[in-house]
């Protein structure tokens, strides 16, 4: 497992320490859906979590939340112990767990969030000026007394959020915000996570398919598959690791290259307007002078290279595909 | 914490609800008074007595409170489940349970409202008119306990298993042999079934004209025993069966 961080005395935000969940059925063989998961995340952070389906990241966030009951381990949440005192560590929590479908459609916007801030044991008085708020910066001070079943997905989704927030706890945990949503509304919603955290101090542990997200919205990073944690570190620092480094190549003419093809790592390429447009991933500099070296061998004018950064998909694919051995 | 402030959100969610689906709540209710009257007038075509006749209009009453309360419970969790909130329910600072109890006091409050109406349209319509007492309030409220504790347990079962449909039309049929047991057995079962005793308290005093008063404290002692049994009965089931869904991992499920 690849691991950068510091350990030290101070209380985290959250501490999961060798969660395990094993589903036993009534018929059938039990299913080991985590399998010894530890991390811990400071106030403030906002922490990606990572991992194709089935990997257990959402058995893992709905123990943390109560709702799952692990089979062993230990879950702290601002110090308090998660499994003994779950009133108490809830009363720090809120959580986005099924997107649109975690309000009630039968009620308007306003009334949603005032239902939701009154479980939380706040009164209307109290968030008031917290709703006008949210409303505006959703943008949805238009629909505020719309049956939320009448708002669009991406608007449903906006409210769900809000009324996680609303519930006014410093811990959030986001179950893939972004499901479902159009880029535009994905982006603003990203955009508003960033806030968050930058300006409200929240500790936000957030769970996405898309590496756009996680990408954009998280400094830190972790990677799980078959319950397992293959990956915990800087999203910067798992870049260093795999220095993984994905170039474009323009090259004048349609050319078939199939030694290039041979030798290197070459992920895609396609001919365009006469040109011929080639993505190939080179590890270390010797790779990338040996490939112009060979361009130039043939006479094959090269007009441009890009230099594309190593996304957050090539490295979680990368770590899950070596299925935990990392090199 | 602020532990009214929850109870308040849940009495207002649920009467905004019923507000917005007035028309809906209207139209069961015509259903049922539909088939209250043909029961009614089904009885009186074979010459029942005024007793009879009364008794029926307090025993359907009772029916469909206890279908209403008992409804509550059960398929009021199945819908959250399936609509996707019902894990939000468990994330507040208080506990499911009580969340659970402060939304059967929303109904039952509803339902009290309607059980009364009910009763006044009834007498007007078949022309036959119970001695009203406030104090049916307190027989009512005890009766129902019963009826919540099986609520509680079936509400565990909905958690677990999902689809209890069935179950709960038959514990309906039930609800209509507790509830006319005493004119079938005199068997000292009738003490120890739900509703039952507290049905025959509520003819007493609507039919027979007694207050709580004149009841014994023995009366009381069967009622509250009978009551609070299957109603602490129905929560550590219920705490059972929340705990094996949560074991297994069902509570978003449906």
């Amino acid at each position: 497992m690849i691991s950068s961080l510091k350990v030290s005395s101070i209380t985290y935000a959250l501490k999961v320490d060798n969660l395990e969940k094993t589903y036993t059925q009534w018929r059938g063989e039990p299913t080991k859906a985590v399998d010894g998961v530890s991390f811990a995340m400071e106030e403030g952070e906002v922490v990606g979590f990572l991992g194709p389906n089935g990997a257990g990241k959402t058995t893992t966030i709905k123990c943390i939340c109560g709702l799952v009951e692990p089979t062993a381990g230990k879950i702290s949440i601002f110090g308090i112990d998660a499994l003994k005192d779950t009133r108490k560590a809830v009363k720090n929590t809120s959580a986005v767990l099924e997107g649109n479908r975690n309000i009630y459609w039968r009620l308007t916007t306003r009334e949603n969030l005032e239902f939701f801030a009154g479980l939380h044991g706040r009164s209307k008085k109290e968030v008031e000026p917290e709703i006008i708020s949210l409303l505006e910066r959703f943008d949805l001070v238009e629909k505020e007394n719309a049956p939320a079943r009448k708002l669009s997905r991406g608007m449903q989704q906006k409210l769900a959020l809000g009324c996680a927030l609303i519930r006014g706890t410093d811990f959030l945990l986001l179950d893939e915000p972004t499901l479902g949503l159009d880029v535009k509304t994905s982006k603003e919603l990203r955009r508003f996570i960033l806030k968050l955290a930058e300006e409200e101090g929240k500790t936000i542990l957030l769970s996405s398919h898309d590496m756009n997200v996680v990408e954009e919205v998280c400094e830190r990073v972790i990677i799980i598959n078959k319950g397992k944690v293959l990956a915990d570190d800087l999203v910067e620092n798992l870049r260093n690791v795999f220095n993984v480094h994905l170039y474009e190549f323009i090259i004048k003419g349609k050319h078939r290259l199939q030694r290039i093809r041979d030798e290197h790592n070459v992920t895609d390429m396609r001919y365009v307007n006469g040109k011929t447009i080639m993505k190939v991933v080179l590890n270390d500099s010797n790779s990338f002078y040996e490939l112009v070296d060979q361009l130039k061998e043939k006479n094959i004018e090269l007009e441009k290279v890009k230099n594309l950064d190593t996304h957050m998909e090539e490295i979680f694919m990368n770590i899950i595909e070596e299925n935990g051995v990392v090199k | 914490m602020k532990e009214h402030i929850i109870f308040y959100s849940i009495v207002k969610k649920h009467f905004i609800e019923l507000r917005r689906y007035l028309l809906n709540t209207l139209m069961s209710m015509g259903g049922v008074f539909i088939l209250f009257m043909l029961v009614f007038f089904g009885l009186r075509s074979f010459d029942a007595g005024a007793e009879t006749l009364q008794g029926t209009i307090v025993g359907f009453a009772m029916w469909i409170f206890a279908a209403m309360a008992y409804s509550e419970m059960s398929w009021g969790l199945l819908q959250e489940a399936r609509d996707g909130t019902l894990e939000q329910l468990y994330l507040t600072p208080s506990t499911f349970k009580r969340i659970s109890a402060y939304r059967v006091i929303a109904s039952f409050i509803f339902q009290f409202m309607l059980f009364a109406a009910f009763l006044v349209i009834m007498m007007v319509v078949t022309g036959e008119y119970l001695i009203l007492n406030p104090g049916v309030v307190v027989l009512v409220g005890l009766t129902l306990l019963s009826i919540y504790g099986i609520g509680y347990i079936m509400g565990g079962l909905s958690l677990v298993f999902k689809k209890v449909q069935a179950g709960n039309q038959i514990l309906q049929f039930m609800f209509i042999l507790f509830l006319v047991l005493p004119s079938i057995t005199s068997h000292n079962i009738i003490y120890f079934t739900p509703i039952t005793w507290g049905n025959v308290l509520i003819n007493r005093m609507l039919v027979g004209g007694m207050s709580l008063l004149d009841f014994s404290l023995l009366d009381y002692s069967i009622l509250l025993l009978n009551s609070f049994a299957y109603l602490f009965t129905g929560i550590l089931i219920f705490s059972y069966l929340e705990r094996v869904a949560k074991q297994r991992g069902l509570l978003g499920h449906y």
